[in-house]
């Protein structure tokens, strides 16, 4: 009984430890900053240190197994980001690395978010926010999305929200639009101060924008 | 005393029409471009933009935001300007910004391009810059067209 013990004690060990070391072997933090204490430091691809709180799992896993292109212009740290510069593909992973690296990566969080309505738009209210993302706002200039027709348009400068229905969590959404502060010193995009309503109704505009809807 | 009653449920009725306007109306108060009179009334009295000053930060800040549409040099060319439905402000060119005053370079930026009747697709930046730097960068967009308001 006592020999089952130690093995299966040494194996969950032995588990935790290789789970904590896939990221410095992959070497993620040489790009992305992992720990809310490295503010100071320049990173050359987005913040990872509250992907708990932004990304989805299944998109997550399913990016780290075949990266997609989220920002066609690079991250805006890049020296090259106004210039298109010709940006590096991201590693992909096997199946186990991708499962592993999820997990860790689900579990840094920096806030708790307040949770948000996830009750459907109606086409007449998705209609109305569409023409605020286009035109009170602006969003179209920097984001690509989906117009009502399924297309994708839109700017490049900005990460693409064609599939931001899979890929974010609308909390964390509803949160950058409200403070973006909170997760990022510094950005390129506008502050805009939204009342309460608009900021959900965007919240799930943003929500409705998915791949699969692509025409 | 039925004449009564109808009365007692117009008034009701008209309670609450009114009340949901007004919270309609409060709810997208901030999503609609501001009227001109909106815009004349929230631009400071002091407003001077012909005499901020370029300074390092101005640059710094059309670098860092204004690029993306206009270009590094302000050409309008932009990683963003090829998939805009209209070109982006070619800030060289003196022929139409010799056409504009001061105050509505100022606004454009303060406001977004729908509150002086041009593009939306230029987003306001009155709640990201502050209305110094906003002068120092039409003073900077003076300098790219060398030109001034006719």
């Amino acid at each position: 009984m006592k020999t089952w013990i130690t093995i299966i004690f040494s194996g969950l060990l032995l588990s935790a430890h290789a789970s904590a070391g896939i990221v410095e072997e992959k070497d993620c933090g040489s790009c992305h900053r992992l720990h809310p204490e490295d503010a100071e430091k320049v990173f050359t691809a987005p913040d990872l240190h509250y992907a708990g709180n932004k990304f989805q799992p299944k998109w997550l896993k399913q990016f780290l197994k075949n990266p997609e292109v989220i920002r066609p212009a690079g991250f805006i740290t890049n020296s090259g980001f106004s210039q298109i510069a010709n940006l590096s593909p991201h590693s992909s992973y096997t199946e186990q690395e991708a499962n592993t690296l999820t997990d860790i990566l689900m579990d840094l969080k920096i806030s708790t978010l307040s949770p948000v309505t996830s009750e459907p738009l109606s086409k007449g209210l998705r209609a109305k926010i569409k023409y605020q993302f286009e035109r009170t706002f602006g969003c179209i200039s920097c984001h690509q999305s989906l117009n009502l027709a399924g297309k994708v348009r839109g700017g490049i400068s900005g990460p693409s929200l064609v599939n931001a229905g899979n890929r974010l969590q609308a909390e964390w959404v509803a949160g950058w639009l409200n403070d973006p502060e909170v997760y990022m010193v510094k950005g390129r995009m506008p502050r805009y101060k939204m009342d309460p309503t608009t900021l959900s109704q965007f919240t799930r505009f943003i929500m409705t924008l998915k791949k699969e809807n692509i025409k | 005393m039925t004449n009564r009653k109808h009365l007692l449920a117009g008034i009701i009725l008209l309670t609450i029409l009114t009340t949901a306007c007004e919270q309609s109306k409060q709810a997208t108060s901030t999503v609609r471009p501001p009227t001109k009179e909106e815009v004349t009334k929230t631009i400071p009295q002091n407003t001077q933009p012909e005499l901020a000053q370029v300074t390092e930060g101005t640059r710094q800040t059309y670098q860092w935001y204004c690029t993306q549409c206009h270009g590094i040099k302000g050409k309008g060319d932009g990683i963003n300007a090829k998939f805009l439905t209209v070109p982006p402000r070619n800030h060289t060119k003196a022929q139409y910004l010799e056409t504009r005053t001061d105050e509505q370079l100022f606004q454009a930026i303060k406001f977004g391009g729908l509150s002086v009747g041009r593009a939306p697709c230029m987003p306001a930046w009155g709640e990201t810059l502050d209305d110094d730097i906003i002068q120092s960068l039409v003073q900077y967009i003076r300098e790219l067209c060398q030109c001034e308001a006719l």
